[in-house]
């Protein structure tokens, strides 16, 4: 049998190590997400070639990917904030982006339903509210905010876009558009035709 | 083989001349110093040949970055009253109008520049950071670029086709 104080001691450091992990998991947590940026738009912002590059997880690469959907597939995790275009034998080219941020995030089934180089910008009501100096249709080019390509998703308001802003991709910052840096972009509208399917998730099982 | 050139101040004939051309600027100097005495005439203003009556009303509000974009954008602006941009006169003459970047209404001036241009900026100076450039300006339509160089390059060319044409 042990000893009183012993004992006590022993439940004292377990309530207090428990209390350590109650305490710890809401920042272990929140570090773990990523944190949504508030990003206005910078409509005529062209970024340079260096903020143009991404690096780690949110650069273009080729990864194991293994999935019931056909090649030619495009699934999107808004969670992780990448976009998946599934390849013959358990690959995927995986894109970085950006996504909507809180409120405007969503998920579904779509097919691309137009592409469109250079797009013209025209701002949402709400955009246009919060910025009433924005011009209300800006012409397609460099510095335009849904930058090098567009690719529409069916009936929707929600596009597949560029971005002048690289600094978004991996955040939540959108009305609920994706957005890939420019280069990536092309790199997918050249790789995807019309009628695409395109699977929306907030998590994509792997 | 080349004769040196004669110097100035080694020659009879040259010390004439010297001496002449000490006078002559003495006589010069003598003139501007009396035009020196008197205060140069103020400046005359010069009145913009764009009125701000001109620019008030409700436009449809678009930007193009290539010129081969400025005939579809004047038609796109027409198509974007429904989210008109609103410019009424200002309390001292001038028109509210937004800056760059900028949510609250400001009372701008139209100021003539000095090169012949039509600047819409704040109180001033005309061709200031603050302001535009306007031109291309007519009864239901006017054009507008940033004088900032990083105004401009982000917003290019802004056009501004009224709502409700007039006559």
């Amino acid at each position: 049998m042990k000893a009183p104080a012993a004992e006590y001691l022993r439940r004292l450091l377990i309530k207090t190590a428990l209390a350590t992990a109650v305490v710890l998991a809401p920042s272990f947590f929140a570090s773990a997400q990523q944190i949504d940026m508030n990003v206005v738009d910078q409509p005529g912002y062209v970024p340079s070639p260096e903020e143009e590059q991404l690096s780690g997880a949110y650069e273009k690469q080729i990864v194991f990917f293994r999935s019931s959907e056909a090649p030619g597939t495009i699934l999107i995790d808004t969670s992780q904030r990448f976009l998946y275009l599934v390849q013959p034998n358990n690959r995927a080219i995986r894109y970085g982006i950006g996504v909507g941020r809180q409120g405007f995030q969503w998920s579904g089934l779509q097919k691309i339903s137009r592409k469109q180089e250079w797009p013209d910008w025209r701002p949402p009501p709400e955009m246009i509210e919060r910025q009433p100096y924005l011009p209300r249709f800006m012409a397609g080019g460099p510095g335009n905010p849904l930058g090098a390509r567009a690719l529409y998703l069916g009936q929707t308001i929600y596009r597949i876009h560029g971005t002048n802003q690289p600094q978004t991709i991996g955040h939540a910052v959108s009305s609920g558009c994706f957005r890939l840096v420019n280069d990536d972009v092309i790199d997918l509208y050249g790789r995807v035709p019309v009628g695409t399917k395109v699977i929306i998730k907030q998590a994509v099982a792997l | 083989m080349c004769a040196e050139s004669p110097r100035w101040g080694a020659h009879p004939v040259g010390i004439a001349y010297r001496s002449g051309a000490l006078a002559l600027a003495g006589v010069v100097a003598a003139i501007l110093a009396g035009c020196a005495s008197e205060p140069p005439p103020p400046p005359v203003a010069a009145t913009p040949n764009v009125s701000p009556d001109a620019l008030v009303g409700k436009w449809g509000l678009a930007s193009y970055h290539r010129d081969t974009d400025r005939p579809r954008t004047l038609k796109e602006a027409t198509a974007q009253c429904s989210k008109p941009y609103v410019i009424n006169k200002g309390p001292n003459g001038g028109v509210m109008m937004y800056l760059a970047d900028q949510p609250e209404l400001q009372e701008l001036v139209l100021k003539p520049g000095p090169d012949g241009k039509t600047y819409l900026g704040p109180p001033g100076d005309a061709g200031t950071a603050d302001d535009r450039v306007v031109s291309d300006v007519e009864p239901n339509s006017f054009t507008t670029v940033w004088v900032d160089p990083d105004n401009a390059s982000r917003y290019g060319t802004m056009v501004y086709e009224r709502c409700g044409k007039r006559a």
